[in-house]
């Protein structure tokens, strides 16, 4: 019977075979993406990755300027934009050129999508024209010169929208990038090496580190605690490169809240929260303090000659002023606000330091952590006192008014907070951007928190990738694997 | 005909479960047409896509005509992904059956046999080491298991891949998790009702008429011992089936129970009601057969 038992767990283990590690780069994602097509894809990982599988006219610099991708354009008239594509032409996946018919069908297409979450922000557009094979005129309804910039969808083959292709799970483009196939992984194809690579959905980022130290996988991006990344410092197979951040992490604010539509009381809550020190002891290497939506480096900030006139000063801890604040706005201590936040393990330790830090302030904090889906419900809804949430991937200044403006109460826009200032939403129709920001971070109407460092980690043999400020997967097209 | 009525009360609880999921999308906070649309689309077409998706009807033709459609196995299209659903269940849920039953073969192939053990050594010193050892593994949560199975076997032996769905082993490390768990339980249900039915006098005739030990353990005590047995394995079955969040999650292992945590954190609302329809379906129809079984293991058991 014992022999039998041993010949049995012999044949068991001699069947778990670890799969063969083989030349395919393995990217560790935490959400997979959801919708390849670019027309509907609207979460962050479907976004970075149709960054790579398709090309969109334009793109943005590291100032966040819109420039030429596909084609570069002129302003006709403030209602006409001209788009030219580039030459050499690029070609789709499936070996068609990119003409001028594909921009218009993609962008046609588009509008005419009923359940496409895209199509209200292209509803300025009159209609498109095909010039010429190479160029095309987009008729605008009312004048934005920040049009182009909004063309960052990825163009589409004409031929296959008008055969209804699935673009959700079968991306035909021209991007960098081919899709080989979608099961349990994301299997893409460097056009230019035939270079393999993966994205493998690991959720837990335990586990993520695991995969990475036994070699299951490659490298990985961000979402991991900073105990963990430190650990992985520690590893002589890892290398771990930090960058520097550019996605806005704040508290909303209620505005039609009693307490907190009084300045002083935001200013107190601004002063009662040690960020510097949040940075220091639970924040990922490279994280910096934030004083305005958009980063000082971004073109807004610049003058002509790319000088910063960036000169806000991140508000410092002080719980004696931020107490004496609350009294004079005649607050009866202590003061109790709820804060909502996600069940993310890190938001919640945020938010439990930061009821800890604003208790000799004067500041009773009952934190709410609740599931994604309720979270975010809740503060489109303005069911919020606080909250704590981090905008993405933002590259245009009209962010402002879409976040602040009067007119951007939801459904009309992001202002979630029903913050209405005459003053500000001139300062944003003159496009006085400076002086715009400089009204912002004085009356607060959220309290803005850091700009969280990037970071990857990567086996020894992984070159060749940088981790960039808004967390893209840009350098993918470029990365190498030197086992190989 | 007891069984007959068993089935109509089976059919009862199915169309509960059916207006009940129906109801799901119209009671919990939100709206799919905003998820589909965004927060700044218009109203006009919000109002529009509200009417293309039928949810300005009144809430019975709705149900009418989500009924219908479920008999199609229709249960719509994602949200997010545009993906049909059933395609979505037709590959996570037998994911999900694979490990349950490989969790439930480790568990009972562990918690049963440890289980006489303990108790034809009750009180002893053995009885007592695997007392300690069941109730550690059923004291342990599948978030600490999991990744210490993937440190040992993994990471350290180089034995196992840590997590995926990419090898016939990767299924070894879930199972083990789920299947320790399940084990202790077996074990400690086993022991408890197996001592309960050695001293009765049938086991005592049964030594009398010169049978075997396990002749007497096996055919006379332990199938009179089955029945909470039974009980345990079909409640564990359900949950196991209804998906095991914590475990798929940490594994990547793409079963419903991480499809439908995922549904319901992305607003997907027709995925959620799949899916909540599908485990519960798994609920009643475990139930169901292990009802069918405690009347095959015990004679005296009729359906009321």
């Amino acid at each position: 019977m014992k022999r039998l038992t041993i010949i049995f767990i012999l044949i068991v283990l001699a069947a778990c075979v670890k799969p063969e590690i083989d030349t395919e780069i393995r990217f560790a994602v935490t959400t997979m993406p959801l919708n390849l097509d670019p027309r509907y894809a609207t979460d962050a990982a479907s976004a970075r990755v149709n960054r790579l599988l398709y090309q969109s006219l334009v793109y943005f610099d590291a100032q966040s300027k819109a420039v030429p991708s596909l084609a570069s354009w002129v302003v006709v008239s403030p209602l006409e934009y001209q788009f030219k594509l580039q030459v050499p032409r690029a070609l789709f996946h499936n070996q068609t050129p990119v003409t001028a018919y594909d921009v218009k069908a993609t962008y046609d297409s588009l509008m005419t999508l009923k359940d496409s979450p895209h199509a209200a922000e292209f509803s300025n557009i009159a209609h498109i024209e095909v010039i010429d094979n190479d160029t095309v005129l987009f008729h605008l309804k009312h004048a934005d010169k920040d049009f182009p910039a909004k063309l960052i969808i990825g163009i589409l083959p004409n031929a296959l929208i008008a055969k209804s292709h699935d673009f959700s799970h079968d991306a035909v483009g021209s991007g960098p990038l081919k899709l080989m196939g979608w099961q349990n992984k994301l299997t893409l194809k460097r056009s230019q090496d035939n270079q393999l690579i993966s994205l493998v959905e690991v959720k837990d980022p335990t586990v993520r580190v695991l995969k990475l130290l036994d070699g299951e996988i490659d490298l990985l991006q961000g979402d991991l605690p900073p105990e963990l990344v430190k650990y992985l410092q520690t590893k002589p197979e890892i290398n771990v490169k930090t960058n520097i951040g550019e996605n806005f992490s704040y508290l909303g604010l209620n505005m039609q809240d009693a307490a907190l539509n009084n300045q002083k009381v935001r200013l107190a809550i601004a002063h009662a929260i040690d960020r510097k020190a949040i940075i220091q002891k639970v924040m990922v290497p490279n994280t910096r303090l934030a004083a305005a939506i958009l980063p000082p480096e971004h073109f807004t900030n610049l003058s002509d000659n790319n000088q910063s006139h960036f000169n806000l000063i991140p508000y410092d801890y002080n719980p004696d002023l931020a107490k004496k604040l609350l009294l004079e706005a005649g607050i009866k201590l202590p003061l109790k606000l709820i804060y909502k936040t996600s069940t993310d393990a890190q938001r919640v330790r945020f938010a439990t330091i930061m009821q800890a830090q604003m208790q000799p302030a004067g500041i009773d904090l009952e934190i709410r952590s609740l599931d994604w889906g309720t979270f975010f419900e809740d503060v489109k809804q303005g069911n919020f006192q606080l909250f704590g949430l981090t905008w993405v991937g933002i590259k245009t200044p009209d962010i402002y008014a879409k976040a602040l403006g009067s007119a951007s109460f939801p459904p009309n826009g992001f202002n979630r907070g029903r913050y209405a200032d005459k003053t500000l939403d001139e300062l944003l129709a003159k496009e006085d951007w400076q002086s715009a920001t400089a009204r912002i971070h004085n009356q607060l109407p959220y309290i803005p928190l850091w700009y969280e460092g990037q970071f990857v980690a990567m086996r020894k043999k992984i070159q060749n990738y940088l981790p960039k400020p808004d967390g893209n997967w840009d350098d993918l097209a470029t990365i190498s694997n030197y086992a190989h | 005909m007891g069984l007959l009525k068993q089935l109509s009360s089976f059919c009862i609880v199915i169309f509960g479960v059916l207006l009940l999921t129906f109801l799901l999308i119209h009671l919990i906070p939100g709206d799919p047409v905003e998820v589909m649309l965004g927060e700044s689309a218009s109203v006009a077409d919000r109002v529009q896509l509200r009417a293309d998706l039928g949810l300005n009807q009144p809430l019975i033709q709705q149900f009418g005509t989500y009924l219908a459609k479920i008999t199609h196995a229709d249960f719509g299209k994602s949200i997010h992904s545009k993906t049909p659903i059933i395609e979505l269940i037709k590959t996570r849920y037998p994911a999900t059956l694979k490990l349950a039953f490989l969790s439930l073969l480790i568990g009972s192939s562990i918690g049963i046999p440890l289980g006489i053990y303990a108790a034809l050594k009750a009180g002893h010193w053995q009885d007592f080491v695997v007392t300690i050892v069941s109730v550690r593994l059923s004291a342990m949560p599948a978030f600490w298991l999991g990744p210490m199975l993937m440190l040992i076997f993994a990471v350290w032996l180089g034995w196992l891949p840590v997590s995926g769905m990419d090898s016939n082993a990767s299924i070894l490390l879930p199972a083990m998790t789920l299947g320790f768990g399940l084990s202790a339980i077996l074990t400690r249900m086993t022991r408890t009702s197996l001592l309960e039915v050695l001293n009765d006098d049938y086991i005592r005739t049964a030594r009398a008429k010169g049978l075997t030990e396990p002749n007497v353990i096996l055919r006379h005590a332990l199938r009179a011992a089955l029945l909470p047995i039974i009980t345990i394995v079909g409640l564990q079955i359900g949950s196991l089936l209804a998906g095991t969040v914590i475990t798929e999650t940490i594994f990547s292992w793409d079963g419903i129970g991480r499809l439908l945590v995922e549904s319901i954190e992305k607003r997907d609302y027709p995925v959620t009601q799949a899916c909540v329809l599908i485990v519960a379906l798994s609920y009643v129809l475990v139930n169901l057969f292990t009802d069918i079984l405690y009347r095959l293991s015990d004679p005296r058991v009729k359906f009321g």
